[in-house]
């Protein structure tokens, strides 16, 4: 083991000598050793999904220096950028943060721990060869389920297994449970089902207009089913304490928990307003996406509740301003969504790079943020020291947060611009020429994004190098204010 | 930061007010607004043959979310719920008590 | 009930997601329950068999070397042109797919935003309810223009070399090149160039409208200020919609 992790969180519990409460005595709760793999892994795929954005966005300003290269084909880089960002960096940072936070939430390690590291050799081989087979031509017509067929099934059972890893310690927690906890089950039972229902049911059994439907579900319960409630789950349990107080209301958060459960699955096929798919499921989904809407308002309500008095941590912690930035982009993003489900919306951006931007807006302004955050805050628990320079820290949020906010805004504002040349039946290379100067300052911000994450890389790099060093005796582990 | 937060009848009583009022801002003007699309969408689609069909999945919704409503009625009745704060406590104590226990505990 | 873990993993977890997939998934799949899935074969017709014949005639080296060359008796050539045929368009479709066109191109025509008069007869279920389209090629970007109408659009050259610079035909296309497609020049597809071109050539070729030309001549939108009132009033779903009889 290369990575000295000896002095790190809990896995010396045990020595510290103090009484030991019946509930506490397992003493090695968290395997901070795969959490930081996790990490390690995520950060390495947002790394590639980046430079596959980035192969795109210069194929769309004609400075693509790598064309006519079939392995480098922009199109299947794009297909890498969006796989590597759901299945590489979001699925690797969740499992990394719930394997530090479910057990210490429980009170109980995961149901076995030989497992976990056999779930997690198992999900890079996934994602890998995921990536591989897109870049060798054989992806599948879905997105976010273009992964080969031949890796479906692995696929699968890997998340049944991390289904099974961590529901059991779950189901053997005492007491009612945390609102966390209501997130994380709910969100184990969905994964495997939604993976299953997308990644089988329209590519072998059904075709047409119904495998629409399913694919705009699927399309859907993956950011809704998967990522939000893992998301959420975190925030309720990093932001208290990184606050140090408890959430504003916990009665207000199982309102957002049972309004996600149930409107959340129903809104999939507002992906595909206007298509053949019969009006009145398009109807459906339309209203259930506006009470999505409203179930999200009242999480937003909470968070800022629970802020209330403690704003100037968004000054000083470091994690926090992470977290709470994503929480604004959410808001900002489910505005956004109640407006464009409805038809007369969908008229105008439909196809257009608004849906782009909303797409960021989502997945890295709200997501990565949250788990970027999270990473700030547990690396130097994990390594035992503190960051390396809190100035490049400062760095890594203000290109990630300033890059995305410039490039989420330019790609609406581009998509209204679009939805107009479309709409009044202007030759197809005025939308394609017109969008250019927006297509370029995308490209610098996706710099700006990509150098955001370099920094990061650095600073982790040289926090690492400092960990293996010999610390003086005084050094103390970074405290929850950061 | 450690002191749990008291909650007085007075503090209590305002929490309820406040409730109450964002309740309302919320909810009359999004009924207002469902109840008046629903009312223009039935109109429109009462002649139709597909009509039907399209009002349906709506009920559907309508009911569906009712049942649900009632069910969780019924559920606080039966006394689910009743320390519903409680947990959000419990887990930030525990969480500090294992930080407590580490050799370089993490200034708090 | 609604506390307990049991009632967490069952009735959200569970119950939840059931009912959406009945809702969202199997009442779709039984509304179309009477539109069979037809294979690959079934979807040759005398339009895309003529490009396909048309593909021997400007590349013979290349459809030759691709497939053979056809039996001389009548019968077995119509077979065989259209078992080759429906074996391009697998292939066409899987490379479509592999290349992720369908991320840049839609094959649906929306009722609304003028789409009728740029690309034709609004889409219709039964035109989906095909082995090409399973999973179904709707798309959710539109960098390049809607496909679903672009058979007989084009020459078969034209595409050929578009595929292979689209820069040449289209100047400042963001399209990428797919010099993949081809054994080095325009002029020489290979089985996935055929494959794809046969592909876009089917695409609307089943509807009564093939082939649709894109019109170019003045701005229909001057056609519209005609109507009782006037266009500046009027939103292009309005206009759209009231196009839709
Ligand atoms: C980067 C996005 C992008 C990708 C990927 C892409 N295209 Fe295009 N395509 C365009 C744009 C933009 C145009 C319009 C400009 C032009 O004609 O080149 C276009 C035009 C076309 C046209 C001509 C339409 C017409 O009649 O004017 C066809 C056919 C086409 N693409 C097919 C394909 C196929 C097949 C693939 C996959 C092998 C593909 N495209 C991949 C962006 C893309």
């Amino acid at each position: 083991m290369t990575l000295s992790l000896g002095r790190a969180a809990d896995s010396s519990l045990e020595e510290a000598g103090a009484p030991q409460p019946a509930h506490l005595v397992d003493a090695q709760l968290v395997e901070t050793r795969l959490v930081a793999f996790y990490f390690l892994a995520a950060l390495a795929y947002l790394f590639i999904s980046m430079l596959g954005g980035f192969l795109m966005a210069l194929q769309l300003v004609h400075i693509n220096p790598l064309r006519g290269i079939e392995l480098l084909s922009p199109g299947r880089w794009r297909m890498v950028h969006t796989n590597a960002i759901a299945y590489g960096f979001l699925a690797n940072a969740f499992l990394g943060a719930l394997h530090w936070a479910i057990p210490r939430l429980t009170l109980k390690p995961v149901f076995n721990r030989t497992l976990s590291y056999l779930i997690f050799v198992a999900w890079q081989i996934v994602v890998v060869s995921t990536a591989v087979g897109i870049v060798l031509g054989q992806a599948q017509g879905l997105e976010w389920g273009e992964t080969p067929v031949w890796i479906d099934p692995v696929a699968l059972l890997g998340l049944v297994l991390v289904t099974i890893n961590f529901t059991i310690p779950m189901t053997q927690a005492r007491g009612p449970l945390y609102v966390s906890l209501w997130y994380f089950m709910a969100a184990f039972v969905w994964t495997p089902l939604t993976y299953a229902m997308g990644n089988f049911v329209p590519e072998y059994w059904v075709n047409g207009t119904s495998a629409g439907a399913i694919g705009g579900l699927f399309i859907h319960d993956l950011v809704g089913l998967f990522v939000t409630p893992l998301g959420w789950g975190l925030m309720y349990y990093f932001v208290p304490i990184l606050l140090r107080k408890p959430v504003w209301s916990h009665g207000l958060s199982l309102v957002g928990f049972w309004g996600l459960a149930f409107f959340y699955p129903l809104t999939g096929i507002h992906h595909f307003l206007y298509t053949p798919i019969p009006m009145f499921l398009q109807y459906g989904a339309v209203i259930s996406t506006i009470a999505v809407e409203m179930v999200v308002t009242t999480v937003i309500v909470n968070f800022f509740g629970t802020l209330r008095g403690s704003g100037r941590e968004i000054v000083t912690n470091l994690p926090i301003r992470w977290f709470y930035t994503g929480m604004v982009f959410y808001a900002i993003t489910c505005f956004q969504c109640a407006l464009q489900t409805t038809m007369t919306f969908q008229a105008l951006i439909h196809f257009s790079d608004w849906v782009v931007g909303h797409a960021h807006l989502v997945m890295f302004g709200v997501f990565s943020m949250w788990l970027l955050g999270i990473m700030t805050y547990l690396f130097p628990r994990l390594l035992g020291r503190d960051w390396y320079s809190r100035t490049l820290c400062e760095w890594h949020y203000w290109l990630s947060a300033v890059g995305l906010a410039v490039m989420a805004g330019d790609l609406i504002l581009v998509g209204v611009f679009q939805g107009f040349w479309w709409g009044s039946l202007q030759m197809w290379d005025v939308s394609v020429d017109g969008s250019q100067p927006f297509w370029i300052v995308r490209v610098i911000a996706g710099v700006a994004m990509f150098a955001g994450l370099l920094v990061f890389l650095y600073n982790l790099y040289m926090t690492w190098r400092l960990s293996t060093a010999p610390a003086p005796e005084t050094a103390r582990l970074p405290a929850a204010t950061a | 930061m450690n002191t749990p937060t008291v909650t007085t009848p007075a503090v209590r009583r305002r929490q309820l007010m406040v409730t109450a009022i964002m309740a309302l801002i919320v909810l009359v003007p999004s009924l207002l607004g469902f109840g008046n699309k629903f009312r223009e969408f039935i109109l429109l689609f009462r002649g139709d043959v597909d009509g039907v069909f399209a009002i349906s999945p709506i009920m559907n919704y309508l009911l569906a979310a009712l049942g649900f409503f009632c069910l969780f009625g019924w559920a606080m009745l039966h006394g689910m719920f009743h320390d519903i704060e409680e947990p959000k406590r419990h887990f930030l104590e525990t969480e500090r008590e294992l930080d407590r226990r580490l050799p370089n505990p993490p200034i708090a | 009930m609604f506390e307990s873990k049991s009632g967490i993993l069952g009735i959200a977890g569970l119950a939840f997601f059931g009912i959406a997939f009945l809702s969202n998934a199997v009442i779709p799949m039984l509304m179309y329950r009477n539109l069979p899935e037809q294979k690959a074969e079934q979807l040759i017709n005398a339009n895309v068999r003529y490009q396909f014949e048309d593909l021997a005639r400007r590349f013979p080296a290349a459809f030759e070397k691709t497939y053979g060359s056809p039996p001389a008796e009548t019968k077995e050539r119509e077979a065989w042109l259209n078992q080759k045929c429906a074996d391009a368009l697998r292939l066409g479709r899987k490379v479509y797919i592999a290349e992720a066109c369908w991320h840049c191109h839609s094959q649906f025509v929306r009722p609304v935003s003028n789409e009728e008069r740029r690309w034709g007869a609004v889409s219709a279920s039964p035109e989906y309810a095909n082995e090409l389209q399973r999973p179904v090629m709707f798309g959710t970007r539109r960098v390049g223009p809607d496909l679903c109408r672009e058979g007989g659009r084009r020459s078969s050259d034209w595409h050929a070399v578009h595929f292979f610079r689209p820069a040449d035909l289209s100047a400042k296309s963001p399209m990428p090149e797919y010099p993949w497609f081809f054994d080095g020049a325009a002029d020489k597809p290979n089985a996935r160039g055929l494959a794809i071109i046969t592909y876009i050539q089917w695409l609307g070729s089943w509807h009564e409208t093939y082939p649709l030309y894109e019109q170019y001549e003045a701005s229909p939108l001057q056609d519209m200020q005609v109507d009782a009132v006037p266009a500046a009033q009027q939103s292009p779903a309005t206009q759209a919609r009231k196009a839709t009889p």
